[in-house]
């Protein structure tokens, strides 16, 4: 377990298969599970995992708000996206070994980051980044020529 | 310093990220426009963190096969939830939540696990979980409470 400080918020991840979810997360992303909570029957009641100083929740489906991707068509109401220091082509080789299916290769990005994105067994998609070269709003604004404010 | 930010989609991303400004405490911190005004990606920041706000969308080179959208499309379905820890008065943040228009699904009350928590939904339908400490639990009472097996690693 690396991280010790805890995000004032945290995805939740809906699986079918939670147990297995925990498992290929840790082999194909090197996230940590940190935490897992198991009923009588062993179903996954709550699990967190931890990346660095990252953390997500990993979660069975449990009524018919919370549904894995696999059950609906591929769609996603929401994805991950995490940002790392460094290693993001060998954190996209090791995800493709463990059968992650890689739907963006590593590419620089104009707003100055490094990105690959990978869908895992259920079907959540992530994107996985790296800061190649610091930019300002303005200069990802000029370099991507969109609009880039702070405000509505 | 690794980051994980979560993402939420939304049929009308500009209504997204005024909402949780009036319900939550949100506040806007980024927002990428195309030449048409389309919201392209934005982020909103609480407690000095953000999560990125999205339009629905599907595309080959991006997300393969995979499909991003909202709540309001699929019935109410979602793929994944926010938990997010309250400073402070969390039954007042629900009453607040309440007044902007949030549907509370389950209203405030103390967890066998130690947590204070509550259940909102946002007008597309995305599941907000907020929660506070309120007790010291140990894994044996938690476990003896609610015959739960907790353990810190897979192993």
């Amino acid at each position: 377990m690396t991280g010790q400080t805890r995000p004032s918020f945290s995805a939740a991840i809906i699986y079918r298969d939670p147990l297995a979810a925990l498992a290929w997360l840790e082999k194909a992303f090197g996230f940590e599970t940190s935490m897992l909570v198991t009923g009588p029957d062993g179903a996954v009641h709550h699990s967190e995992m931890r990346y660095g100083d990252g953390l997500i929740m990993v979660g069975g489906e449990f009524d018919e708000r919370h549904i894995s991707p696999e059950r609906i068509g591929g769609r996603n109401t929401h994805s991950v996206h995490v940002q790392m220091d460094a290693g993001l082509d060998a954190h996209c080789a090791r995800a493709r070994a463990a059968g992650a299916s890689i739907v963006r290769e590593p590419a620089d990005q104009p707003y100055g980051d490094r990105v690959y994105a990978a869908i895992d067994p259920e079907g959540h998609v992530w994107s996985f980044g790296q800061t190649i070269q610091a930019m300002t709003l303005d200069e990802q604004a000029a370099a991507t020529g969109a609009d880039i404010r702070e405000r509505l | 310093m690794t980051a994980i930010t979560p993402q939420l989609f939304y049929r009308d991303p500009k209504a997204a990220l005024r909402w949780p400004e009036d319900a939550f405490g949100f506040e806007t911190s980024m927002v990428v426009t195309d030449d048409k005004g389309a919201v392209g990606h934005a982020e909103t920041t609480w407690r000095g963190e953000s999560i990125s706000v999205g339009a629905p969308f599907a595309s080959p080179e991006l997300i393969g096969p995979a499909r991003m959208t909202s709540p309001a499309e699929l019935g109410g379905a979602g793929s994944q939830f926010l938990r997010l820890e309250v400073e402070g008065d969390l039954d007042a943040h629900c009453k607040r939540a309440r007044a902007a228009g949030a549907r509370i699904t389950q209203a405030p009350a103390d967890q066998f696990y130690g947590q204070r928590t509550y259940r909102a939904l946002d007008p597309e339908g995305h599941v907000w979980t907020f929660y506070q400490p309120v007790a010291e639990v140990s894994p044996e009472v938690a476990r003896q409470g609610a015959g739960l097996t907790i353990r810190t690693s897979l192993d």
